[in-house]
């Protein structure tokens, strides 16, 4: 018998650094022990044969817009909701259907952090190939992730940079690479801005096609002087040099932290060591395996996304084989989270912005659309606090909850709902 | 378009979806609560508009007859034959043509040069600051949700449109509500009274999880209160601003925002506090269109939303602040658009707002590393609004604050 605080580290371990159990994964995690379960839960597969059966959309280049108000337009603007509809699919059964959720979690997490959103983009296509980006190195070297970025046409485009000459620089990316992407506010001053501003001139967006040019006409090759350095740098050069700052070994942990452990308490110190060679990898396990993982009081909230995934997982959902797709999409938008439209380019929100009364309303409007379609047979088999407890990864129940699932009786679609809206499950605890 | 794609394309956009899930909760069944706690005549209510990306002040209000103005905005300056002439040489952008209408009854108040000291060009930093009311030291909670601190618990009382809550109205103890446009539905039966023991507090929660249990008690409340007053129809203002200064879609989200809010206000909900938002004003490139479009939006649907106050009887009760987290810079960058920069104007518009200019001009001579300098403490402003309508003591809200602007005519 597991004690509690093993079953609250393990529910954090299955929720955070996945999208929580399927059905009996939690017992059998349990069963192994919280050393094996953990080790097991941090360590990204060689491959995932779930994950990859889901198959990739078709992306097309769909060229520029045509005129408004002509057949053309409608046709064209056809074939974009087509697409982006077929990519919010395709992520969210990946993260649905992965047997081991880590590499989707992280990958989720970075979309966060690189925060850019179709809303402006466009297409769907630079939004694929940037997750494409974001998953290669999810879990690997954060120079590379971040060279690869500044270079990112769905990035580039997003914040300007695509609109960017020497003649007269457009500061909007120089200053989210270093406040949001890289440093952290108060790491750089308002001269570092305009400096690397100037360095990063030169890059055009070929926006429907995803692909960028670099024009040296347009490009600034005078030297920069930027964090006390001085020189003639290119994107990744500037790139490297953040990536270098010690600034950047506080900043990126500190993030993880925020989104992983605690919005509230403060960073343990001795995380960032973990990040000292900007390995995402030993940092992610050093998260994973800190003593704060067991400190009652680290909760967190499930966003949207996650709570719909953790949901789909437990009732072996595959998002895209829903009745109606576009009740699941519309319900996302309306609980303010739709993966690839983070509201601005600091990403979503956390914690308390969840928990309105709009949100309780439209999760438990959804949760009983998702139960009615979900497979309950693992909970039919043992609706006792403590199944369903283990059936959804959850370390305990409080009395009222637990008086709420006495009033529903056996009935598993009853207390499905109720269990997928009980405040332990939409806080993580 | 064939039928099948047509098919195909409805199921994935969710068109025709909604309608068949809501009959299936049937807001019928939701009781018909006449509110309990009706907000007095005279009582001050105050509406929060809040324009996301940083508002280019310059060419909101514009000092169209300034050479250095036209000079450093090549191809994004906006001359006579585009504003609307006020005074001092100052225009409102020529898509305000409802503001103008108010600025002419003396109802609309322009604080100009409104910002903080030390300004901060980072949008989340900036608008941090403007909702926490907190320029030097980073808190979390924001300026009206530490007055709801002050205030005992309802929910109704500090409501935001939308789904997610602005931090502007997170306090301590205490946080407001938020609703979405198209209001509230709770399910009925056996499962309405197993939720409403979900909503229970327990003696074990953490606080994030009180605040979950919280939220569904509040959902309970909110729906029973609100929803039967949300399928009335928005009140019809007598006279319809004019909309010279083109159409700009009446349809915006700012607008179906305030007409929500309207309906409340008309049926005399207990709410002091809306918070309302748009969102766009990130005006790096392409400027001239966007920000046009974006400040005739707001421009029309306030006025229209005062129109709406005048009919209903709550012209002099009702309030309205805009503002944005910072202004632009003055020099143009090379894709038609501006970076961030600081000071900008801020709007009150009400019944009781002493119309006219307030705070100085910004200099365009004397810049600060090519920013405009701040005239005016935005907690001058905040000063204002706590004091005189929500009759609370500024210094306990704001950090020691003591001044504020004269723009409220005494009660």
């Amino acid at each position: 018998m597991a004690d509690l605080l093993d079953r609250l580290e393990l529910s954090r371990l299955s929720h955070r650094f996945g999208f929580g159990p399927k059905p009996g994964e939690f017992a059998q995690l349990l069963n192994l022990g919280i050393d094996t379960a953990r080790k097991k839960i941090l360590t990204a597969p060689i491959s995932d044969a779930a994950a990859e059966s889901v198959t990739p959309p078709v992306l097309t280049d769909l060229g520029f817009f045509p005129t408004q108000k002509t057949q053309a337009a409608a046709d064209f603007n056809l074939a974009r909701q087509l697409q982006i509809n077929a990519l919010y699919t395709w992520w969210l059964d990946r993260m649905a259907l992965a047997d081991q959720a880590l590499i989707e979690r992280m990958t989720w997490f970075w979309h966060g952090h690189w925060a850019t959103s179709y809303d402006k983009v466009q297409y769907a296509l630079p939004m694929k190939i940037q997750n494409d980006t974001l998953r290669q190195y999810a879990l690997s070297d954060f120079w590379q992730m971040s060279r690869a970025m500044v270079q990112d046409p769905a990035l580039l485009y997003w914040l300007d940079a695509g609109q960017n000459s020497k003649k007269s620089p457009n500061e909007n990316l120089a200053r989210e690479l270093m406040e949001l992407f890289t440093l952290g506010v108060g790491n750089y001053t308002e001269t570092d801005v305009r400096e690397i501003a100037r360095g990063l001139t030169g890059w055009q967006v070929y926006r429907s096609g995803a692909t960028t040019q670099f024009n040296s006409l347009a490009h600034d090759s005078t030297p920069i002087t930027f964090l006390g350095h001085t020189g003639s740098y290119d994107a990744q050069g500037i790139s490297d040099v953040l990536v270098g700052e010690d600034a950047c070994e506080q900043f990126i942990p500190a993030r993880m932290w925020f989104r992983f452990l605690s919005t509230t308490n403060p960073m343990p110190s001795d995380l960032p060591t973990a990040f000292a060679n900007r390995d995402i990898n030993a940092l992610v396990k050093a998260l994973g395996r800190h003593g704060q993982m067991r400190v009652v009081g680290n909760s967190q909230v499930k966003s949207p996304v996650e709570w719909f995934i953790a949901v789909c997982r437990a009732l072996s959902i595959t998002p895209s084989k829903l009745q109606n797709v576009g009740y699941a999409i519309s319900t996302l938008t309306n609980m303010g989270q739709l993966p690839f439209n983070p509201p601005n380019v600091g990403g979503w929100p956390a914690d308390e912005a969840w928990l309105s009364a709009s949100s309780a309303q439209f999760r438990l409007s959804f949760a009983q659309y998702l139960v009615k379609q979900g497979d309950l047979s693992y909970l039919a088999k043992d609706t006792t606090d403590q199944g369903i407890a283990n059936w959804l990864g959850i370390s305990e129940f409080s009395f009222r909850t637990k008086s709420a699932f006495a009033a529903a009786g056996n009935d598993p679609a009853r207390l499905a709902v109720l269990a997928i809206c009980s405040p332990e499950y939409v806080v993580n605890a | 378009m064939d039928t099948v794609t047509r098919r195909k394309f409805l199921q994935l956009t969710g068109a025709g979806a909604i309608a068949g899930i809501a009959a299936s909760l049937s807001i019928e069944e939701i009781a018909q609560a006449a509110l309990s706690n009706p907000l007095p005549f005279g009582t001050p209510i105050v509406v929060v508009v809040t324009l996301y990306g940083g508002n280019d002040g310059l060419n909101t209000v514009v000092p169209y007859q300034d050479s250095i103005y036209q000079a450093s905005r090549p191809g994004i300056s906006l001359d006579a034959s585009k504003v609307i002439p006020l005074q001092d040489g100052l225009a409102l952008n020529g898509s305000m043509t409802g503001f103008k209408s108010l600025w002419d009854q003396k109802k609309l108040a322009i604080v100009r040069g409104v910002g903080y000291p030390q300004p901060d060009h980072s949008h989340f930093s900036s608008m941090a600051i403007w909702q926490s009311a907190s320029p030097q030291e980073h808190i979390s909670s924001g300026w009206i949700g530490r007055w709801l601190d002050s205030q005992p618990h309802d929910p109704m009382r500090a409501i935001g449109l939308g789904s997610v809550l602005p931090p502007l109205l997170a306090g301590s103890k205490q946080v407001g509500s938020v609703l979405p446009l198209g209001g509230l539905v709770i399910p009925s039966g056996t499962l309405a009274q197993e939720c409403s023991q979900l909503s229970k507090p327990s003696g074990a929660d953490t606080p994030l999880v009180a605040l979950a249990a919280q939220s569904m008690a509040d959902l309970f409340k909110l729906s029973g209160d609100v929803g039967p007053v949300l399928k009335k129809s928005a009140p019809v203002p007598d006279v319809l601003p004019t909309q010279a200064g083109g159409n700009f879609g009446g349809d915006s989200s700012l607008s179906q925002q305030l007409d929500v809010v309207a309906k409340l206000i008309a049926v005399n909900a207990p709410t002091r506090v809306w918070a309302v938002s748009l969102g766009g004003f990130d005006t790096h490139a392409d400027e001239i269109q966007g920000q046009t479009t974006l400040l005739g939006t707001v421009s029309n649907s306030i006025t229209r939303f005062l129109s709406q106050m005048e009919k209903v009887g709550r012209s002099r009760d009702v309030t309205v602040l805009v503002y944005s987290e910072f202004g632009r810079r003055v020099k143009a960058n090379a894709s038609m658009g501006t970076d961030h920069g600081t000071a900008g104007p801020v709007f009150i518009a009400g019944g009781r707002t002493q119309g006219g200019f307030y705070g100085d001009q910004p200099s365009l001579k004397t810049l600060n590393n090519g920013d405009l300098m701040v005239t005016t403490d935005f907690r001058d402003v905040y000063g204002a609004i706590l004091e005189d309508l929500l009759n609370t003591d500024k210094s306990r809200v704001i950090d020691g604050w003591k001044s504020k602007l004269p723009v409220f005519a005494k009660a």
